[in-house]
């Protein structure tokens, strides 16, 4: 607890200051992990936070390097942490003109899987978002065309949640060829 | 020329004829003149590609007419992993490919899934294309992949027909 202490005074990241000053109420929680400072994010206000991350103009987090969610389902230890959400979806951002990193963790419950999009402010997300999507199931509202990206388009599951068999369930064996598109 | 199965004419003709049956020569042909459709998804392929290329030289068994078009070639190497997504890709080309036509599974991936098992991958490209000679190793060496074209060179010269044919004419 103590050493946590010490290098929270010793320099506290503009980021974290800035957020705090402004979005205090939108942060449930706020981390430091090898050097990247990782802000956990309420859903509601996670759209705006991220908006306010890339145009502010002393943070100017302007690269969205990745998007990606994580299923805490088998994590206990997380899921207590945050009110029992199933999934973390996690953004991952740089600042070329601050040279730093920063990772925002919005917490998603299962029973309420849509999360706002955020290609408006990045394009890049478009792809990331669907991967996210394909893999977790993790619906991205005003997303501009959210398809699968990685598995057949008939594809049945999210295969990156815990509770999807690692051999799959048959799919690879019992083999539909009747595709349209190939 | 290496007609090693050549009958010579005896008597009259004193060895200036020579007889055989028109399946050896057309065998013959075919076993010099094999074409690959080359299926790489992985790095096997980079071992595919190191066996065309100058130091392996895959042209001395007649193979270097590598053809990207299926319809031109009779002899598929599928080198890579082969994932639920690109079946239907692969078995698409090896429809396409005129009879006669052999099939290579080259490498761990593409014989049984190697380490790949997943709900993503296929387990073994011969539960959906019949496959006449597999290469195991992870990736294969460019020995191994020559010495896999011997063997198809080996089944034509015996007259066997490949896996997925009933009968060679």
């Amino acid at each position: 607890m103590n050493e946590e202490k010490e290098v929270e005074e010793q320099s506290k990241p503009l980021v974290l200051e800035k957020l705090e000053e402004h979005h205090a109420d939108a942060l449930l929680a706020q981390d430091e992990m090898r050097g990247t400072a990782v802000v956990v994010v309420r859903k509601e206000q996670a759209y705006t936070v991220l908006e306010y991350l890339k145009t502010d103009a002393e943070l100017a987090y302007t690269f969205l390097v990745d998007v990606t969610a994580v299923d805490n389902s088998q994590m206990e230890s997380e899921l207590m942490q945050f009110d029992y959400a199933r999934f973390m979806v996690v953004y991952q951002l740089y600042s070329y003109q601050g040279q730093c990193r920063l990772r925002v963790k919005v917490p998603v419950h299962e029973s309420d899987l849509s999360i706002p999009s955020v290609t408006a402010l990045w394009k890049g997300a478009n792809w990331l978002e669907r991967e996210a999507y394909d893999m977790f199931g993790i619906n991205f509202e005003g997303h501009p065309d959210l398809r699968r990206i990685l598995m057949p388009d008939d594809f049945e599951g999210h295969p990156l949640r815990k509770d999807y068999p690692l051999r799959g369930r048959g799919e690879r064996e019992r083999f539909n060829f009747d595709k349209q598109n190939v | 020329m290496g007609l090693d199965f050549v009958g010579r004419g005896v008597g009259e003709t004193d060895g200036n004829i020579i007889t055989t049956s028109i399946e050896k020569v057309v065998n013959w042909g075919r076993k010099n003149s094999l074409w690959p459709m080359p299926f790489g998804t992985a790095c096997c392929a980079i071992e595919m590609m190191a066996t065309l290329a100058s130091k392996y030289d895959l042209s001395r068994f007649g193979s270097e007419a590598i053809r990207f078009s299926p319809r031109q070639s009779d002899l598929l190497i599928v080198s890579g992993r082969i994932s639920i997504k690109m079946m239907p890709v692969l078995k698409r080309i090896y429809d396409q490919m005129p009879d006669p036509k052999w099939v290579i599974s080259m490498g761990a991936c593409a014989s049984c899934g190697g380490v790949f098992d997943t709900y993503t991958l296929i387990q073994g490209v011969d539960q959906f294309i019949p496959v006449d000679v597999y290469i195991p190793g992870c990736p294969p060496r460019p020995e191994d992949l020559i010495d896999a074209v011997m063997q198809v060179q080996q089944k034509i010269t015996s007259g066997a027909s490949p896996k997925g044919v009933e009968a060679v004419v």
